[in-house]
């Protein structure tokens, strides 16, 4: 029973997408209000998402059908699934093992996998535009994210997510020898979501909607929500491994403190859109390729140096 | 109506994404479409996004006649759309022909390719008058609600 819970209420799918839904109003909000405008309501996103659910679902002739319907869910499961090895209120995550870390990472790629795999058997030509790009960029920006983020698991000794906050919520200054590993996993994480100044792979402006061109109803509506759900289980990964502060409070205040670094990270993706305008697909590689490797392996020599010195 | 359809109707009215084509307009209504979307009206407001496919668009904003040219592409458009979908068609030129009316290439207005549900006149239609016939269009998918 209690397990039901945990998958459908919390932390799982009811409270997930709620979360999801007002860090997309956030985000958009503050989107509009740096470019001085009014913004969306409150109720925006989930406006748009019960229209999305109430439409006509249309399956192009050319495509594989079949495809095409699992790959939104296929986005969304594994998005959720991700966010149970992530510690939310206190230092433990409900399951976790050593390895957990891998796992997490391994299951924030399968998205962007279905928006590939979705996109090309949709057959529409902008779909299969938009679906090279997303697979060239996740060649560019996969390796710093991985290397920024296990890194800092190498001066906590583990590969479980729960054992390096418990490492570092227990020496609180060891987060300033991962800052560079922090501003790197940021810069990768915001082409993982593929929002500005990395949002090539859907680029309205020059291949229309990228991947979910021929998506519409509910298919598109698992695919937004299962983006904004990406959003948020990225950046309580980034929360747990880089900004390890409240963890040792009881469960309802560390709680409070784990959603307030959420909308920290999503309100700093926010302002990159605002200031950023997209790059064209060959520069961001040479970028991730070019500054934030060689800065992923910079961190990495630095704590590869600090370990030594503290044991 | 039930509760299902009231909640649906009421996400229909609070999120119009709208997909923004020129059949064959002199561009000044495309330019003022184009200024009803920058931040000075700032339309997201009533959750108005501009999309570029049909497959997402709710409501095809056409500007300019329908010119034989352009006919079955527009019509192509407007099938790919995914019900339910509304056409609003802006300037005079969109209503009726206006100015072109008569000429050798041109058919007439939107009306005469695609059933249209909103008709802004003006030459062009200013982003007020845009904002307000959008606005009404919404009204009357309340005043439906109410009816059924
Ligand atoms: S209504 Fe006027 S401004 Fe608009 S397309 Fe026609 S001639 Fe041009």
């Amino acid at each position: 029973m209690i397990y039901l819970f945990y998958i459908l209420v919390f932390p799982g799918i009811l409270f997930l997408s709620v979360f999801a839904l007002a860090a997309e109003f956030i985000d958009r909000k503050l989107y509009a209000k740096l470019q001085n405008r009014i913004g969306p309501p409150w109720f925006q996103p989930l406006a748009d998402m019960i229209k999305l659910l109430g439409k006509e679902d249309i399956v192009p002739t050319d495509a594989n059908a079949r495809m095409f319907k699992l790959m939104p869910l296929v986005a969304f499961t594994s998005t959720v699934t991700a966010f149970f090895y992530i510690p939310i209120w206190g230092e433990r995550s409900i399951y976790y093992f050593n390895g957990d870390l891998v796992v997490v990472l391994y299951l924030l790629t399968i998205p962007t996998l279905t928006f590939f795999i979705g996109g090309w058997y949709s057959t529409s030509l902008f779909a299969r535009l938009g679906s090279v790009r997303t697979l060239t960029q996740l060649f560019a920006y996969e390796v710093p994210l991985f290397m920024g983020i296990l890194s800092s698991a190498l001066i906590a000794n583990s590969w479980s997510l729960s054992e390096i906050a418990v490492f570092y919520a227990h020496r609180p200054w060891f987060w300033v020898s991962n800052i560079i590993g922090f501003a790197v996993s940021l810069i990768a994480l915001v082409g993982k979501l593929e929002k500005a100044p990395f949002d090539i792979p859907e680029a309205e402006t020059e291949i229309v909607a990228g991947s979910f061109t021929e998506y519409s109803g509910r298919h598109l509506a698992f695919f937004r929500l299962s983006i904004d759900i990406e959003m948020i289980v990225g950046a309580s990964l980034l929360a747990a491994v880089f900004l390890p502060f409240g963890l040792e409070f009881s469960a309802p205040i560390a709680f409070i403190f784990y959603i307030i670094k959420v909308l920290f990270i999503v309100a700093l993706i926010a302002v990159f859109r605002t200031i950023f305008a997209r790059l064209r697909i060959d520069q961001m590689v040479h970028f991730c390729w070019k500054y934030l490797v060689p800065l992923s392996l910079l961190q990495l020599l630095i704590n590869l140096i600090l370990k030594d010195i503290l044991t | 109506m039930g509760l299902v359809d009231c909640i649906v109707n009421w996400g229909r009215i609070k999120s119009p994404w709208i997909l923004h084509f020129n059949s064959g307009a002199c561009n000044a209504c495309d330019i003022e479409i184009i200024a009803t979307l920058t931040p000075r009206y700032d339309i997201e407001r009533f959750g108005v996004l501009l999309k570029g496919t049909p497959r997402h668009a709710d409501v095809l904003v056409c500007s300019g006649p329908v010119t034989f040219q352009v006919e079955d592409r527009l019509k192509r458009i407007y099938e790919q759309m995914a019900e339910p979908k509304f056409v609003v068609a802006v300037g005079t030129c969109a209503c009726s022909g206006g100015v072109f009316k008569g000429c050798y290439n041109i058919k007439g207005g939107i009306n005469t390719a695609i059933p249209v549900s909103l008709y802004i006149p003006g030459c062009p239609a200013s982003p007020k008058a845009i904002i307000d016939g959008v606005v009404k269009l919404l009204e009357s998918l309340e005043e439906k609600e109410g009816k059924e």
